[in-house]
C-alpha cells in the first residue's frame, strides 16, 4: 500500500476522533437507537389484555389461565363478550388477544392426549402479536410439562387477525443494522469530502502527486472500517442486552455489508460531487436515507404498500440488504438464499460506485 | 548550469462562458529567478496560478512548467512545484506536525524522511513554538509560515504562492520575504502574487496584470524609470487607470 493511502487513512480517523461530534456520530448513536427502539417495542409486551373463554371450567384449565399472568405478560381476564361477537372488543380496542380452552381440556391433559388451545390476535399492533403468541405458545408448553411431568404437544393454534404477517422486536434490531450502515457511510463520507472542498485542503491536495484513485480510496477506506464498527457494536448491544437471536452466520453477515457499503460509498461519494457546503450534503444524504428507510419495509412489510410503491422499493438498494440481515439474523439464510439479493446488490454497488468515482476523479483531476 | 525557464506561458487562455479571465498572456520565468506576479483584484493572476499547477484546465494556448507540458505532464509538474493558496490549505483540527506528516505522505515521502524534513523546515522556519498546536487556534502569520513549510516538503523546484502575505503583520512579512530570498538562492524559483508594493520590489522581475492580459513585464526598477514614476505604487495605479482610460474611449 502506497504512503499516499496510508497518509490518508490515518489522517482520516485522527479527524475523527477528535471531532466531538462526529465521536457522537459514530459511538452514541447505535446505541441510543438501540435503546429506544428495543425499550418502546419491549414495553408494548407487557400487560397484554386477554380476554378468556374457558369452555371446560376444570381445576386445570383455570391453573392454566393462572399460569399465564406470571411475569406480567398477560392479563387474563373472563372474557364478557359472546365468542360469536369476539371480534367486537378488538375492534374497540379494549383487547389485545383472546384465550380460547376447548371442552376436555383438563381431561385431555390428565390422558396425555393430544389439546389444542386457540388464541386470537389484534395484528395491527405487530410486534405485540407476534412476541405475545410466542409467549403464549411457550406457557402453554411449559404448563403441561409441569402438570404432566414430561414434554407433551400442547399446540396452540393462533388467528392473527388484521395483520397476517407479524413483525417482531427481532425485526428492529436487523432494521436498525441496515439503517446505521446505509446512513453513516453515506453521510460521513459525502460530509468528508465536501468538508475538504469547503476549507481549500482538497486544492491543496489536488497539487500533490496524489492519484484520483489514491485520493478516493483513502478518503473512502475510512468510513468502511467505521460502517464495519457500527453494526458490530449494534449486534453486540443487541444480542448481549436484548437477547436477540443471531441464527445464521456473522462472517456471512460482515461480507455481505461490505458489498453493501460499494453502494453505499458510492452513493456518499456521489452526494459529495453534487454539493459544496457540508449541510448540502447532510441535506441530500438525509433525504436519501429517509426515502430508503421507508421504503427498505424496516416498519412497513413491503406487500402491504400500494402496487406503485412496491415498484419503487426495488430501486432501494437498503431493501435488498434489509432482506439479507434479516435473512441471516433471524432465519439463518445462507449463501443460497440469499443469492438473488446478492446479485442486485453487486450491480447497484458497481453502477453506483463506478459512476460515482468517475464523477469524482473526473473532477479531481 | 544554463538559465532554463522555470515557466514559459504562450498565448493562454482560460474563459469562464463569456468572461475571458486570462485572455491571451505570454510569459517566461527563469529558474531561480524571484517573479512577482502583480495586479489588481480579478486581473487573472490566481486563475493563472490555477492553470499552471494543473488544478484548471486551459482554454487555450499552452504552457510548460519546470519543463513540463501543463496538457500532458500535469503528475511531473505537481512532484516539482510547491503550491501555497491564499485561502487556508491546512486541516484547522490537526496540530501542525500531523499537516506536515500527511502532506508529506500526500508526496509519497516515507515515515523518516517525513521526520528529518520537518525538523529540518521547523528550524528554519522556526515552527518550534506552534508545531504541536492545532491550526486552528493559530494566528495568520504562523499558519502561513507552516503552510509555506508544507509547500517546501518535497523540495520543490519551483514555489508558487499565491498571496501569502495577505492578512500578516509587516514584522512577519519581512521574515517571509527573508526566507523566500534564502529559497531563491538556492535554486528555487519563486513566482508570487502579491498587493503589497513593498514586496514588489523584492522580486527580481515583475509583470502587471489587468483584466486577463499582461500590460508589464520587468525589472521594478527599470519600469519605474521607463513610465516616470516615483515608486512602484504610483507605476501599478498608472498603468491600471491608463488601462481603464484607453477602454472607456474604445
Amino acid at each position: 500500500m502506497s504512503e499516499a493511502f496510508r497518509g490518508l487513512v490515518r489522517k482520516e480517523f485522527i479527524q475523527v476522533f477528535r471531532d466531538r461530534n462526529m465521536l457522537r456520530i459514530v459511538f452514541a448513536v447505535p446505541i441510543i437507537q438501540l435503546l429506544l427502539f428495543g425499550y418502546v417495542v419491549k414495553l408494548e409486551v407487557k400487560n397484554i389484555r386477554t380476554d378468556v373463554y374457558d369452555f371446560d371450567q376444570t381445576r386445570l384449565s383455570r391453573e392454566f389461565v393462572n399460569s399465564t399472568s406470571a411475569g406480567g405478560y398477560f392479563l387474563p381476564t373472563p372474557a364478557e363478550t359472546p365468542l360469536l361477537n369476539l371480534e367486537s372488543s378488538f375492534q374497540r380496542g379494549s383487547r389485545d388477544m383472546a384465550l380460547i380452552i376447548p371442552d376436555g381440556f383438563g381431561k385431555e391433559l390428565e390422558s396425555r392426549g393430544n389439546i389444542t388451545i386457540g388464541l386470537v390476535a389484534d395484528g395491527s399492533d405487530a410486534n405485540m402479536t407476534a412476541i405475545g403468541t410466542g409467549y403464549m405458545t411457550r406457557m402453554a408448553q411449559k404448563y403441561a410439562r409441569d402438570v404432566v411431568g414430561m414434554r407433551m404437544p400442547l399446540n396452540v393454534k393462533y388467528n392473527v387477525l388484521y395483520n397476517p404477517e407479524a413483525e417482531s422486536v427481532y425485526f428492529m434490531v436487523p432494521g436498525i443494522v441496515a439503517t446505521l450502515l446505509t446512513m453513516v457511510t453515506m453521510m460521513l463520507t459525502a460530509m468528508a469530502i465536501v468538508r475538504e472542498r469547503e476549507s481549500g485542503t482538497l486544492e491543496q491536495l489536488l497539487v500533490t502527486p496524489i492519484s484520483p484513485y489514491t485520493l478516493l480510496a483513502g478518503k473512502v477506506f475510512p468510513f468502511a472500517i467505521l460502517g464495519l464498527f457500527e453494526i458490530s457494536l449494534a449486534l453486540v448491544v443487541g444480542v448481549l442486552w436484548f437477547d436477540i437471536p443471531f441464527v445464521g452466520s456473522p462472517l456471512l453477515l460482515f461480507a455481505l455489508s461490505a458489498l453493501y457499503l460499494l453502494t453505499t460509498l458510492g452513493m456518499g461519494l456521489f452526494f459529495s460531487t453534487v454539493t459544496s457546503t457540508q449541510q448540502q450534503a447532510m441535506f441530500f444524504a438525509w433525504f436519501f436515507s429517509v426515502f430508503a428507510i421507508l421504503t427498505s419495509g424496516f416498519f412497513t412489510p413491503i406487500f402491504n404498500m400500494p402496487q406503485w410503491l412496491q415498484y419503487v422499493t426495488y430501486i432501494n438498494p437498503m431493501r435488498f440488504f434489509m432482506n439479507i440481515v434479516r435473512g441471516i439474523m433471524m432465519k439463518g439464510a445462507g449463501l443460497m438464499e440469499l443469492l438473488p439479493d446478492i446479485y442486485t446488490l453487486v450491480i447497484f454497488g458497481l453502477v453506483v460506485f463506478t459512476f460515482s468515482a468517475v464523477r469524482f476523479s473526473k473532477r479531481a483531476s | 548550469m544554463t538559465e532554463r525557464p522555470a515557466v514559459t506561458i504562450d498565448n493562454l487562455s482560460r474563459h469562464f462562458d463569456s468572461f475571458k479571465a486570462v485572455d491571451g498572456i505570454s510569459l517566461e520565468v527563469t529558474s531561480g529567478e524571484t517573479f512577482g506576479f502583480l495586479g489588481a483584484n480579478g486581473a487573472g493572476k490566481t486563475t493563472t496560478i490555477r492553470m499552471l499547477c494543473g488544478l484548471l484546465a486551459p482554454t487555450s494556448g499552452s504552457g510548460t512548467v519546470a519543463g513540463f507540458d501543463i496538457y500532458r505532464q500535469a503528475e511531473e509538474i505537481k512532484k516539482s512545484i510547491g503550491y501555497m493558496s491564499q485561502k487556508f490549505s491546512l486541516y484547522p483540527d490537526l496540530t501542525g506536525k500531523e499537516n506536515l506528516s500527511f502532506y508529506g505522505a500526500a508526496y509519497g515521502m516515507n515515515g523518516s524522511s517525513i521526520a528529518s524534513r520537518t525538523e529540518e523546515l521547523a528550524e528554519r522556519l522556526d515552527l518550534h513554538d506552534f508545531i504541536d498546536r492545532p491550526t486552528r487556534s493559530l494566528p495568520v502569520g504562523w499558519r502561513q509560515r507552516l503552510a509555506l513549510g508544507v509547500s517546501l516538503l518535497h523540495r520543490p523546484r519551483i514555489l508558487f504562492l499565491d498571496e501569502p502575505t495577505s492578512g500578516v503583520d509587516p514584522v512577519f512579512r519581512r521574515k517571509f520575504w527573508k526566507i523566500l530570498y534564502e529559497l531563491a538562492e538556492e535554486g528555487v524559483t519563486v513566482f508570487v502574487t502579491t498587493h503589497y508594493m513593498d514586496e514588489a520590489e523584492y522580486c527580481g522581475r515583475i509583470s502587471i496584470m489587468h483584466q486577463g492580459k499582461i500590460v508589464e513585464v520587468g525589472q521594478p526598477f527599470e519600469l519605474i524609470q521607463k513610465h516616470r514614476a516615483e515608486n512602484l505604487e504610483e507605476l501599478f495605479i498608472n498603468l491600471i487607470n491608463g488601462r481603464e482610460a484607453a477602454n472607456a474611449e474604445a
